[in-house]
């Protein structure tokens, strides 16, 4: 028997049976975390973010336009809490650069991986916020200037002006020498 | 005139309408072509991040709801039960004639004549112990009782198998 569709999880959902919105959830739970935790970057707050998205997706599931995709969708609404977040919280943008502490007892080669992704991570976290959603929605859930002007509701000028600004830094950041 | 970043970004983010003209600039000119380069890597960098797996599963509040269907008897218990109740009521309807029978027996005698009785019995108690005599024992329909007693031992038993039947299949 074939798994059901996204689809059929959401009609099923909405009549009334959680344990197929679960299942939803399951499909898409990672990529919906990596969203949080890369523009949080605090693994605990992203993970009830991420609850949080899909606590308010189940909420709307009557809503939910069944004719879109429910990957895209949630990881937009994912993005936008975290945005949300991030300016009820007024986070100072200099985040530290002293969390590579876990990474301490890995083999070499994927410790330089591992390395590195930290760094991106940092440098994705010194970003303002409004920057670091652009950031994602640009390269992570790979929308286009439009697209992100609507979602954010700004001009497509500041699209193009914050994505570009956050790219200078993020190669000042990365490509500094140490 | 060097191609702007502002190009250079949308030419990479595909969303220039001056395509063929960066290109031109580009085949000719190596120190633009080295800043799209360049700009182009981030991207790759920016986009290799690996996702970090999840510490907790977040589809536990949907799937772990209380909202769980209440479990149904299966039919031959529910049948059972009420089976139990019929032949439960036909018993009684059997043993009524006997209960009626008893009950003139069973009057309820007041408050002084209790004593009386306990004295005379305590009186007489004395007696059997100062005599060591054996006491007539009164007559009793013990026709009427002994059916009564299995009328009602019937009852008991279909009772304490029916519940025990639902029991077990609870438990399971
Ligand atoms: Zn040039």
């Amino acid at each position: 028997m074939n798994a059901p569709s996204d689809r059929d999880l959401i009609l099923q959902a909405r009549r009334g049976e959680a344990e197929a919105f679960g299942e939803l959830v399951t499909r898409y739970q990672t990529s919906v975390f990596n969203v949080c935790y890369r523009i949080l970057h605090e693994r605990g707050e992203a993970e009830d973010l991420a609850q949080e998205a899909f606590i308010r997706a189940y909420d709307r599931i009557h809503i939910f336009d069944i004719e879109r995709e429910f990957g895209p969708w949630i990881r937009r609404v994912a993005a936008n809490l975290c945005l949300n977040h991030l300016e009820s919280q007024k986070v100072t943008t200099e985040i530290d650069d002293e969390r590579d502490a876990d990474s301490a007892q890995l083999p070499e080669a994927v410790q330089e991986v591992s390395e590195r992704s930290e760094q991106i991570r940092s440098a994705l976290a010194s970003l303002p916020a409004n920057y670091r959603i652009i950031v994602e929605l640009r390269h992570y859930q790979e929308m286009s200037y439009d697209e992100i002007a609507n979602e954010l509701n700004i001009p497509l000028s500041d699209v193009k002006s914050h994505l570009f600004r956050a790219r200078k830094l993020l190669a000042e950041k990365l490509h500094a020498p140490d | 005139m060097h191609l702007t970043d502002n190009q250079l970004n949308e030419y990479l983010d595909e969303a220039t309408n001056e395509r063929a003209q960066i290109e031109s600039h580009l085949s000719s000119c190596d120190e633009c072509a080295a800043r799209l380069s360049t700009l182009q890597s981030l991207f790759v960098e920016i986009e290799s991040l690996p996702e970090q797996a999840l510490t907790r599963n977040l589809a536990a509040p949907f799937t772990l709801r209380p909202s769980l269907p209440v479990p149904q008897l299966p039919t031959f218990l529910t049948l059972t039960v009420i089976l139990q109740a019929a032949i439960a009521l036909i018993v009684l309807i059997i043993a009524a004639p006997f209960v009626i029978q008893l009950i003139p027996a069973i009057e309820m005698p007041s408050l002084p004549n209790i004593f009386s009785q306990l004295q005379s019995q305590w009186t007489s108690w004395l007696d059997i112990l100062s005599t060591f005599q054996v006491p007539s024992i009164p007559e009793i329909p013990i026709l009427e009782m002994s059916s009564l007693a299995f009328v009602l031992a019937g009852v008991s038993v279909l009772w304490i198998l029916g519940n025990g039947l639902l029991l077990r299949n609870q438990m399971k």
